[in-house]
């Protein structure tokens, strides 16, 4: 028998897949396009370049789980598109990009993600989460599997300033309540997938 | 209590990422008598003092370790993954 | 008004005048004023009343070290006066009395007498007769407790935070001392972090919080309160510059309104320019009291008197000798008298001491440890004012929770630092270093070594100071109350009670009396009480010890400790369908779950009747695979997996060591090497925990991945349900394809489904396994393909129903920590034939031969009444044998059904039993077969 039911890809482009944060993103007035057959929230109404913090629902970004690959710990490897997460000596979990291996499990649904952003990110998830991630503790490409908001969680730090948060699924609306309600007050909103990907394509130049 | 734990895959982090397993006991190898099982199910040493126990990250990785800690102090003196079947914390 | 003109260093902008209001009444301030400045500087001097005797307390330390001031401000309680800043508008409220400060009918338990309300007065007056202890409680209640929570708190606007932070230095305290540690901890490139609970100057390179209370020490993480954020600072290494605290002295009236402490009074006068009295008497064991003396005469307060409790004059007796004013070496107070303030003040002089040495020679003697202290003449002066220093304790609660030891110095009379942990540094003068050069070199040398530096260079011994003299432990007994412990009301009578009665360690008496429990946490009561222990018990104050200090340092509002209110909640991908349906959701272990639709007993009927749909992805998900994955679940469960077919499903038990049901769930092999497991909804961590815990013992060729939140599951049940699961997949439903126990992969309205066909709501039934980001896909297709078949989304509730027609138990509704299979009736799930061991093995070998001395049964009842779930099964001689675990009305059968552990020997078809439930008691028939479908043929077709 097949392990194709682990996976969100649909047998035909009816049936679209949506993070479990929709709802959420929704009434924040955000605007979607289906994309590689998920409906993502691209941008928000009113939405502008200048931000203290924001956070998008990359919750369709694919994951999976890979053995016989372990690495550093506490260090996520850039691979093409994907990061590349070590979560045991011989066991890692691959985030974003393209199916790494045949025998990769597809555990995209087990996580849902946001990326948090901007000079006030830090301060932000400090107001949930235990994790130190004081740039000389935590300097981009760290990666901390830990408590988030007293849920289990795992935290990659993409860049100075931006951070990957991924966390169970089911509790997708609980952290999006944690999150924007630590955020607002912060001056943060949420974001679109197009401005991540605005910054990315910076920082691609940059680099 | 709030005490740090290092994780043998996600490094240090506060105690509440954890779960306890309490102390590390042996599973009778042989089949056991009923006071032996008795003890093995519901005794414990509680040792004052330096003990070998089970931990697991719950919040990170959510795999079982073994630290060995001061139950008096709370320092943790080393934490490591098991090393399986025929080391001293084996219980099977 | 006692406003005085400008003072030099004032902290008052007295062209920004600020109003707030007492009790209702208008009060003016000037911007930089607290509450309790402006009160007392707008004629108030009582600010609140006792806790005990409801005595009139006045300020006292004006720090918020102390009790005596704590209002409620816009409705919160437990707010100190004397620290917190003014703000336009503010409402101030007194508390503790009624029906005002200056009339408080409570009055009577002073007035009554001593007699009333010595320590444990509660339990020893109100236990008889015992049928008025409701009577009792209620006015009790009343009377205890400080302040009053508004009623409608809970909707009170306030945002409280919690806020971590990480730093490599954590200095508490911004004095000297502790701006020096931080500045030279920043040089040496450490990431520091500094509080203070007054206002704190920039540090640069510092995050410096100011009005900010460290609460405790809690293995390093320091909780600091500040406003409405909780910051939790975790640092690997702390300086402590925690200061001194001042003393007061125990004498008769020593809690009158106008009893200040000498820096209490001369905060009102340099910060506020608030003079704290016309005329006062200063009464002092050190130089520093003797200073307040001089600065209040300077600055126009008419010193009455001066008693020294020290034999020799210093440089400061000279500086009020040239003044004019004399000084009483060798005398104290020894009572305060006055109506709503002091008006009197008597003197007295001390026996024999001469300075610091006094009190050495106190600690020593057994028993005479300043008893008859105060003897000879004693000579009074009117006063409006009473200046007292008892000498300056330093503050080491905190270094004491951070595991510091205190030691008794008897030429100072207090405990001093002894031993600090490692990482853990003292400095200014809770280090002993009160000179100020000398608190700023301590700083450096502990910021220095906390940033991980070398001392460089060795640590000052302590300047010398001006000799102190040790108080007696009490004074002037003989004039009235003398106040150990002023949040409480316990008197040095009180603690010589608890010693008489038998209280006579701290510890102990502590716990009696309450000393050192109230809001003060022991600031201004600990050494007092430990020196009356010692004199009663004849203890060195050594031998006597001090009190474990504990968090928090300060009250502390419970909704800062609590944070935002918001609890972790887990909801299936099918969630939002479920609210759109208008669902009744309940909390499910740490899920939102719907637990019915409105109608509970149509969903389930609606199920034989034609089908249901229930959103299942609560269901624990394991996938485990490898080489051993087989043999590793022979090991774990009690039946066998290593010899399931691929595409089938088995049940399984998981059995504890002890041989007790843990969870149960089915387990379905999809490949060789691979086994799909479900739990129970709530046991899913545990098991998973469970399964981990063994493989990392066992080190076997096995993977384990935790689906439970990234898988959505249904269950489609019902006699339709074939036809509805047939119009959405090409695979074959039909009975002979597909049969009871199969599990097939196919694709269900466009997604890829693990489909298992299994029964526990006991019709045909389909439960599909999907993506999570499917989940709202899959259900809507499944309802709009049953439409036209009558289908209904049923709820956990009727779900419980019709497991329960089935029997089929739910663990930890029908079993409990004391369960086997043999006695939840599932002999047949134990294979006790099996070669390998597997955990449970032995204890349940032992429970096959022995008989349960009570088993799970069904029952049914023939008059309606379903009994609650834990109603008590009686024996003929009514006394308890078993209980209710699960009942329900079927609607299909028109009858109560249930589930219940009774006596083995009536665990019988056809026997009954007597189920006593809220004041009835009903008989009820035994059952051992299911209610519904006994033989499954439903199940199977």
């Amino acid at each position: 028998m097949s392990l194709a039911f682990l996976s969100p890809v649909a047998a035909d482009d009816v049936a679209i897949a949506r993070s479990p944060m929709e709802r959420m993103a929704k009434a924040a007035g955000a605007e979607f396009e289906v994309r590689d057959g998920w409906n993502v929230a691209v941008r928000y109404a009113g939405e502008t370049a200048e931000r203290t913090v924001a956070w998008a629902d990359v919750s369709h970004l694919r994951k999976w789980e890979v053995e016989g690959q372990g690495g550093e710990f506490g260090v996520a490897r850039r691979e093409g598109d994907a990061w590349v997460c070590p979560l045991t000596s011989d066991r890692a979990l691959v985030i974003g990009g393209a199916e790494p291996s045949p025998t990769a499990l597809d555990v995209t649904c087990n996580y849902a993600a946001l990326t948090i952003l901007g000079p006030q990110a830090r301060e932000t998830i400090a107001r949930f989460c235990a994790l130190d991630l004081r740039p000389q503790h935590a300097p981009p490409h760290s990666f901390r599997p830990g408590s988030i908001a007293r849920q289990p969680g795992m935290l990659v730090v993409e860049a100075e300033d931006r951070f990957l948060l991924l966390f169970g699924w089911a509790t997708a609306e609980y952290m999006w309540t944690v999150v924007a309600d630590a955020a607002t007050p912060l001056g943060g909103r949420p974001a679109g997938i197009e401005t991540i990907e605005t910054i990315e394509a910076t920082e691609d130049t940059d680099a | 209590m709030s005490f740090l734990l290092t994780c043998p895959n996600c490094g240090t982090r506060e105690v509440t990422d954890f779960g306890f397993g309490g102390e590390i006991s042996a599973r009778p190898t042989a089949r056991p008598s009923l006071r032996e099982l008795g003890e093995y199910n519901y005794f414990r040493r509680n040792v004052a003092g330096v003990q070998r126990e089970w931990w697991f990250h719950r919040s990170g990785c959510r795999a079982w370790f073994i630290a060995e800690r001061d139950t008096v102090t709370n320092e943790v003196l080393l934490t490591e993954l098991p090393r399986g079947p025929g080391s001293p914390e084996s219980v099977a | 008004m006692s406003r005085l003109p400008p003072q030099p260093g004032e902290r008052i902008d007295r062209q920004s005048v600020l109003r707030f209001t007492f009790d209702g009444k208008p009060v003016e301030a000037f911007e930089g004023d607290t509450i309790g400045s402006a009160l007392f500087a707008a004629g108030r001097r009582t600010f609140s009343r006792s806790f005990k005797y409801h005595r009139r307390r006045g300020l006292l330390c004006c720090a918020g070290q102390c009790p005596n001031c704590i209002v409620a401000v816009d409705g919160a309680p437990g707010v100190r006066a004397c620290v917190e800043p003014v703000k336009e508008g503010m409402r101030v409220e007194h508390l503790n009395a009624q029906p005002g400060l200056e009339l408080d009918v409570m009055r009577a338990t002073d007035l009554v007498g001593t007699r009333f309300t010595p320590p444990g007065f509660y339990y020893k007056t109100f236990i008889r007769p015992r049928r008025l202890w409701p009577l009792y409680e209620k006015v009790l209640r009343h009377a205890a407790g400080l302040g009053v929570l508004r009623k409608e708190q809970a909707d009170r606007e306030w945002r409280t935070e919690y806020r971590r932070r990480h730093a490599d230095v954590l200095v508490v305290g911004g004095g000297i001392a502790g701006v020096a540690a931080a500045k030279q901890a920043a040089a040496q490139g450490a990431d520091v972090v500094l509080v203070d609970e007054g206002q704190v100057e920039p540090v640069p390179g510092v995050e410096a919080l100011g009005r900010a209370t460290a609460l405790g020490y809690f293995d390093g993480m320091v909780p600091v309160w500040q406003g409405d954020t909780l910051h939790q600072i975790r640092a690997p290494a702390h300086v402590f510059a925690t200061g001194a605290i001042e003393q007061p002295l125990v004498f008769a009236g020593n809690d009158l309104p106008g009893v200040m402490l000498s820096g209490g009074a001369l905060r009102l006068l340099e910060r506020y320019a608030v003079s704290p009295g016309t005329r006062a008497v200063v009464v002092s064991t050190n130089d520093r009291g003797l200073e307040a003396a001089a600065r209040l005469h300077d600055a126009g307060v008419t010193i009455a008197a001066v008693a020294d409790l020290r034999a020799s004059a210093t440089e400061a007796t000279r500086a009020l000798q040239t003044r004019g004013i004399a000084v009483l070496q060798n005398h104290t107070i020894v009572a305060a008298e006055g109506g709503k303030q002091v008006t009197r003040a008597t003197l007295g002089g001390v026996e024999g001491g001469n300075g610091a040495a006094v009190g050495g020679n106190r600690a020593a003697g057994a028993g005479g440890n300043g008893a008859g202290a105060a003897a000879g003449a004693e000579v009074s002066f009117e006063c409006d004012l009473v200046v007292v220093s008892g000498g300056f304790a330093p503050a080491t609660s905190l270094l004491s929770q951070a595991g510091a030891r205190t030691a008794y110095d008897e030429a100072r009379g207090h405990f001093v630092l002894a031993d600090l942990p490692p990482n853990v540094f003292a400095a200014g003068e809770v280090a002993g270093h009160a000179d100020p050069d000398a608190a700023a070199r301590s700083g450096e040398r502990a910021g220095r070594q906390a940033a991980g530096g070398s001392p460089e260079d060795a640590a000052d011994q302590p300047i010398e100071q001006a000799p102190t003299a040790v108080p007696p432990p009490v004074a002037g007994q003989t004039h009235g109350k003398c106040f150990a412990c002023l949040c409480e009301d316990v008197t040095a009578k009180d603690i010589k009670l608890s010693i008489d009665e038998g209280y006579d360690s701290i510890e102990l008496s502590k716990r009696y009396t309450t000393v050192t429990m109230g809001p003060c946490q022991g600031r201004m009561c600990q050494l007092a009480s430990i020196r009356l222990m010692a004199q009663e018990t004849g203890q060195s104050l050594q031998t006597v010890g001090t009190t474990t200090a504990r968090p928090p340092y300060i009250s502390v509002p419970m909704g800062a400790l609590a944070g935002r209110p918001f609890q972790p909640a887990k909801r299936s991908a099918i969630h939002d369908r479920h609210r759109e349906l208008g669902a009744n959701i309940k909390w499910a272990g740490d899920w939102r779950r719907a637990y019915d639709y409105g109608d509970p007993q149509q969903e389930a009927l609606a199920v034989h009747e034609a089908a249901g749909l229930i959103d299942v992805s609560t269901l624990g998900k394991l996938l485990v695979r490898g080489s051993e994955a087989g043999e590793f679940l022979d090991r774990l469960y009690p039946n066998r997996f290593s010899d399931l077919k691929p595409g089938r499903i088995r049940y399984g038990v998981i059995s504890s060591d002890a041989g007790r049901i843990v969870d149960d769930g089915t387990i379905c092999r999809i490949d060789e090497d691979t086994y799909y497991v479900t739990t129970t909804s709530s046991g899913a961590g545990a098991v998973e925990e469970w399964f981990s815990w063994w493989l990392a013992d066992w080190q076997m060729d096995v993977r384990l991945t935790d689906f439970t939140q990234g898988l959505a599951a249904v269950n489609l049940a019902g006699p339709k349900a074939r036809e509805i699961l047939g119009a959405l997949t090409d695979l074959d439903c039909s009975a002979e394809a597909f049969k009871y126990l199969d599990a097939k992969h196919a694709t269900v309205a466009g997604v890829p489904c693990l489909i298992l066909r299994i029964g526990f709501v006991g019709e045909v039934g389909y439960e599909i396994h999907f993506a999570a980001a499917h989940g709202e896909h899959v259900w809507d297709a499944l309802m709009q393909a049953g439409r036209e078949h009558g289908i209904r989304p049923f709820g956990l509730e009727p779900q419980r129903i019709l497991r329960l027609q089935k029997m089929h138990i739910l663990v930890g509704q029908d079993t409990d920590s004391e369960s086997t299979p043999f006695s939840a009736a599932m002999p047949w799930i134990v294979k006790l034939d099996k070669d390998a061991d597997f955990i449970g093995r032995w204890a349940l070998e032992h429970y096959a031969q022995e008989e349960p001395a009570a088993r799970l049964v069904g029952f049914t009842l023939g008059d309606g009444y379903v009994p609650t779930e834990g109603a008590v099964i009686i024996d003929a001689l009514g006394a308890p044998a078993g209980q209710v675990t699960s009942a329900r009305f079927s609607p299909v059968l028109d009858r109560v059904i249930g589930m219940a552990w009774v006596p083995a020997p009536l665990a019988r078809d056809g026997a009954t039993v007597a189920i006593s439930d809220q004041g009835r008691t009903v008989s009820a028939h035994i059952q051992t077969r299911p209610f519904y479908d006994p033989e499954g043929e439903v199940l199977r077709s």
